[in-house]
């Protein structure tokens, strides 16, 4: 099934889907019993095709970048809040910068650090390596490499995040794959995107030189993939396939265990039921003699990835605050020019309306349905279109920073495109509109004829 | 013998497609203008008397026939070439003067010296010339909106004059002017008609208008009817 | 980039064309120019806010390329002529490299006297090397005392001659500071609360950045000598602070290898040395790749290091680009609106000017002409406006495809780019007032008089 399509069944269960339908339907509603001024609105927009057009265009183009921008954004701002249930908590090694700890941790980790049998235990557990190889030795390019996620498995499911939006067909590849990792260390799973650029398929044997752990390379075999989306350029093997050449380091080298021995567990995360499970986890871990030598630290997840992004938040700061706002005053200054020109051209009709029984506020509210009609039907167009192009096409917006894959535009940019072109051209229009509410019927008669 | 007259219209149609439809807007028009006459056109609406204005200015080319102002066969140039032709020959004065509205009456009449090979010295002479005949030379500073009807006429008139044309044609120049205005207008235009010799072609619907011309002709249906010759205190 | 490519050539080049365009329309174009002026003037509102349109599409890639430029010249600044840099084999960077164990021989002592000898020295006549290890840490941050839950990444630099350091990279130290001793760490004496204590602090030279970056924890200003910071669970004291701004050592606490090398690998990470004849530096580089055997090494002039380090920055610059050029095409169809406006409100001072002689090519260029003008009024204000950010500072990563550099930098809006964002603003005026122009010169003379 199309992941697209299957996304759009599941819109009905979707709060912000139904408030969205909800309001759309208001605005149908609205329409048909205003139908005559939506009228003279739409026939005073025909009267310049052009101007409407390219204020229009104008328009779309600039909600476009706004809508990628707070989609980056908001997905930034969503993987950082610290939540109040369901934490995942992220254990790391104190001081470093790259965490190296042992395997040996993994087992207690697992329990929480628990001592006593009044101490808490996570709901779930997963340990967690990286292994980076490439196809050819001596060569490592963006074309020949591969990035794993060494793991158990069967955590993959529980533990992983966005496993929720796979589709029926996806979960069925997903817990297929499980099965054939857990009856062969060897085998592996591979984001599609990723096979593709390698020019690789399911069933193909690959062997890759280990660029992280000195001289650990290893054979494998391709048994599923992963789908479009976070996961669709990483890999996902069996740590113990890992851990296995590691220990079997020694028996090839006279006795002399691996350098990286002691430093090959990267993160172990656990899943609590809240925040005070999750501070009373960190508490037994952080106080126990298990985990001194690398010392520990527990953290949520998502104050880890606040963490790694605070080297940006210059960056993220500009964007938000200088980049997106200056776009708006530009889509407002330009509705604002649009409608000035054409209020300025219309003087003549604004008196006549007036003359014919038209008051002060049916005057300033003709112009601002003008542009509001104008403003929220591109920016519908504007982040509706993106929405389905973008998430259809290519299945999100690619954030190169980090390990972050694609950034899905979410459901909220149905209502974002409308209410950004709505909001400028209430902004830019007001003042025109209001010049056109104060059209004097005396002066503009007085210089005709 | 009798000297060339300045303007030769032979054999000239002149029509125009709307769809599958041709109008016919002058039929087989033959004239000739001597220099130095003050002509005026007259005819009910859709006689063709403003397309026949236009096809002697250079404006627009007849379908068939010739055209010759001066020694210049006008209906064989080109777009391009009329461009360079009018700018010294032709001087145009409209029903609504049409001055550009940002320009000062000074700027507005040496608008086409610009295109003219002259220094800035020359061209504010020429301007001047023109401004003292209008008398209008308190007035150079000023923009259109600063100015009555009747004045910006008069620079009309100033900015038709100062290339020294060959030809000074006017279309309903006294049209959106109140009867004093109008009769200085046509003061003016029949002073340089006798004064300076200037061969004037004006399109008019105003008997009293056409009276202080030298020459009338009548057209109807394209086609010239009727010809008058004036003769007034004027001359 | 701004500075590795031949930039004269680069901007001199679209500069010279424009202005040649400009000035031959001048020429050609007959139509005074006061017209086109006036009429902006008269229209000022609807040109005032054309105009901004441009102010802001400008001024924000101003910013955005300022910021690009701080990131190239933090890196072109770091990078010393004739610096060699010595990493692991296979390293992309100082924080993937490994030269051994900090008690073992450093590469220089695997050189032949041949190579020694075109190594430069000091005044004492000591070759300029240095030996450093460069090491992460995560630090809390601290905000009004307490923590806040998220860390930052420290770079501690392990030295064993921080002087000798401070030559290679040609850096010197603010006036009242020193390096630290031989010991590395000195007593604290009293705690904050004024009872004794046998505690020792780490003693440490820092860069200006990271020197307002900690002081925020505690001291709500910059550190100064003296001052004290937390990392690892230890105090440290800064004893000095670098001259380091425009550079990637802004962002670094230097300080004993003995004390600090455990925080990391406990190994070298980095060897520069400086060449005697900097023209000779690639030869030297590729000569000790080849020679030095003990340890596997890749040897590069500091130069082509940092240059590699430019990866992100290209990137942010690519992006700048694609952003400037969507949010132009909204400027683009601000002025087309304006200008077709223009054109039909004026069409009867077209068809004169048309009657008078003037060619439509005159009409088209004084179109033309009047949409560059509002361009380059916009323009300039952005340019202006734009300006205000040259100077202030922000935090980035600098990365060549390996862990990447946490940095400070200044953001740089130098001649080049005020440049750019002129003729950017003037071909954002030309792409929206062309169409325009060309509907103008098509006006028939006898129609737009009726």
């Amino acid at each position: 099934m199309n992941p697209l399509v299957y996304k759009l069944e599941k819109l009905f269960y979707n709060p912000t889907a139904v408030v969205l339908m909800a309001c759309s339907a208001l605005a149908l509603y609205l329409i048909f019993s205003n139908y005559k001024a939506v009228q003279f609105i739409i026939r005073s927009l025909k009267r310049n095709k052009l101007r409407t057009i390219l204020t229009s265009l104008a328009i779309l183009v600039l909600v476009l970048v706004v809508t990628a921008i707070w989609t980056i954004l908001s997905k930034l701002d969503e993987i950082t809040e610290e939540k109040s249930k369901d934490l995942k908590a992220m254990v790391t090694e104190k001081y470093g910068a790259r965490s190296q700890m042992p395997y040996s941790y993994a087992r207690g980790l697992a329990d929480g650090g628990a001592r006593k049998p009044s101490d808490v235990h996570p709901q779930d557990n997963m340990a967690w390596s990286f292994y980076i190889g490439s196809l050819e030795k001596g060569k490592f390019t963006r074309e020949n490499f591969m990035f794993f996620f060494c793991m158990d498995p069967e955590k993959f499911p529980t533990m992983m995040d966005e496993v929720d939006t796979f589709s029926p067909t996806d979960l069925a590849i997903l817990f297929e794959s499980i099965k054939k990792m857990k009856a062969d260390k060897k085998r592996i799973m591979v984001g599609k995107e990723r096979l593709k650029l390698l020019n690789k398929r399911v069933g193909d044997r690959i062997k890759l030189f280990c660029q992280n752990y000195k001289d650990i390379d290893l054979e494998f075999e391709v048994c599923g993939t992963l789908p479009e989306g976070r996961y669709e350029n990483s890999a996902v093997m069996n740590i113990d396939y890992l851990q296995d050449a590691i220990d079997g380091y020694a028996r090839d080298h006279k006795g002399e265990k691996h350098p990286q021995a002691d430093k090959a567990l990267t993160f172990m995360f656990l899943k609590t039921e809240d925040r005070n499970s999750f501070e009373r986890l960190a508490e037994q871990i952080s106080t126990s003699s298990l985990f001194t030598n690398p010392a520990v630290k527990c953290d949520t997840a998502s104050s880890g990835v606040a963490s790694f992004l605070d080297a940006y938040r210059d960056l993220l700061w500009g964007m938000r605050w200088l980049l997106v706002p200056a776009i708006l005053v530009t889509m407002a200054l330009v509705i604002s020019n649009a409608i000035s020109i054409s209020v300025r051209e219309r003087r003549t009709e604004m008196a006549v309306l007036k003359v014919l029984g038209f008051s002060p506020s049916r005057i300033l509210f003709l112009v601002l349905g003008e542009a509001l009609f104008v403003g929220v039907l591109s920016g519908l167009i504007s982040s509706g279109g993106l929405y389905l192009l973008i998430n259809g096409l290519i299945g999100g917006i690619p954030f190169p920073i980090g390990w972050f894959g694609k950034f899905e535009i979410p459901l909220a940019a149905w209502w974002w495109g409308p209410a950004i072109g709505g909001g400028t051209a209430f902004a830019g229009s007001f003042f025109p509109a209001w010049s056109a509410r104060t059209v004097k019927v005396s002066e503009v008669f007085s210089k005709i004829g | 013998m009798a000297a060339e007259p300045i303007v030769q219209v032979r054999g000239v149609h002149k029509y125009f497609v709307r769809g599958d439809e041709q109008i016919d807007v002058l039929n087989d028009l033959s004239l000739d203008v001597p220099e130095g006459e003050f002509m005026a056109l007259m005819g009910p609406s859709g006689s063709g008397k403003t397309t026949l204005l236009n096809l002697i200015a250079g404006l627009d080319q007849p379908s068939e026939g010739v055209i010759v102002v001066g020694d210049q066969i006008i209906s064989d140039m080109n777009e391009t070439e009329l461009a360079r032709w009018r700018t010294r020959h032709v001087g145009f004065v409209f029903q609504f003067y049409h001055l550009l509205p940002v320009l000062t009456a000074y700027e507005n009449v040496e608008l086409p010296l610009l295109l003219l090979p002259m220094s800035a010295a020359e061209r504010r002479r020429q301007v001047y010339t023109a401004m003292e005949l209008v008398r209008l030379t308190d007035r150079m500073s000023h923009r259109p909106g600063q100015l009555s009807g009747g004045q910006q006429q008069r620079v009309g008139i100033a900015r038709a004059i100062v290339t020294d044309p060959t030809l000074i044609v006017a279309d309903e120049p006294t049209g959106d002017l109140d009867s004093k205005s109008a009769e200085e207008i046509l003061n003016l235009m029949t002073e340089l008609s006798t004064a300076l010799q200037k061969t004037i072609i004006m399109v008019t619907h105003d008997p009293r208008s056409a009276a202080r011309a030298t020459r009338i002709l009548h057209l109807e249906k394209g086609k010239l009817v009727r010809e008058s010759a004036v003769y007034s205190l004027h001359h | 980039m701004m500075h590795n490519l031949p930039v004269r050539l680069w901007l001199a080049i679209p500069v010279a064309v424009t202005l040649l365009v400009f000035l031959l329309l001048v020429l050609v174009g007959k139509v005074p120019l006061s017209y086109n002026i006036r009429n902006l003037t008269v229209r000022w509102r609807t040109t005032l806010l054309t105009s901004l349109a441009f102010t802001l599409v400008i001024s924000l890639m101003i910013v955005m390329l300022a910021f690009v430029n701080g990131l190239y010249e933090l890196t072109q600044q770091s990078a010393v002529p004739g610096n060699i840099v010595i990493l692991s084999d296979g390293a992309f960077d100082e924080s993937m490299s490994n030269l051994g164990n900090a008690s073992s021989s450093s590469p220089i002592y695997f050189m032949t006297q041949e190579q020694r000898e075109q190594l430069a020295t000091d005044d004492e006549g000591n070759p300029l090397v240095s030996l450093e290890a460069y090491i992460v840490v995560a630090q809390p941050i601290i905000i009004d005392g307490k923590p806040n839950g998220r860390r930052r990444f420290l770079q501690l630099r392990g030295l064993s001659d921080p002087a000798m350091t401070a030559k290679v990279h040609n850096l010197k130290m603010h006036p009242g500071g020193k390096w630290y001793s031989e010991a590395g760490v000195q007593p604290i004496e009293r705690t904050e609360t004024g009872e004794p204590t046998s505690e020792q602090a780490i003693q440490a030279v820092v860069g200006e950045g990271i020197a307002r970056e900690l002081g925020k924890d505690h001291y709500h200003r910059a550190l100064q000598v003296g001052d004290f910071f937390e990392a690892r669970d230890r105090k440290w004291i800064v004893t000095g602070i670098l001259h380091s701004a425009g550079s990637t050592f802004d962002s670094e606490v230097w300080a004993k290898m003995q004390i600090v090398g455990p925080f990391g690998k406990e190994q070298w990470t980095t060897c520069i040395a400086r060449v005697k004849d900097k023209d000779h530096a690639l030869e030297m580089a590729k000569e000790l790749t080849k020679t030095v055997k003990e340890v596997q090494v890749q040897v590069q002039r500091e130069i082509d290091y940092y240059d590699k380090l430019n990866t992100t920055n290209f990137q942010f610059l690519l992006a700048t680009a694609v952003v400037t050029v969507i949010i132009g095409i909204g400027g683009v169809f601000g002025v087309m609106n304006t200008m077709f406006a223009a054109i039909s409100q004026r069409s009867k001072d077209i068809g004169v000017m048309r009657i008078l002689g003037y060619a439509r090519r005159q009409i088209l260029i004084s179109f033309f002409l009047e949409s560059l003008f509002i361009a380059l009024v916009g323009g300039v204000l952005g340019c202006a406006l734009g300006y205000m950010a040259n100077g202030l500072t922000a935090t980035s990563i600098v990365s060549g495809g390996g862990g990447g550099k946490s940095v400070v930098l200044k953001l740089v809006v130098d001649v080049n780019i005020l440049t750019g964002g002129i003729l950017f603003a003037l071909f954002m005026g030309a792409a929206g007032g062309l169409i325009p122009a060309l509907s103008a010169m098509r006006l028939r003379p006898l129609e737009s008089l009726r």
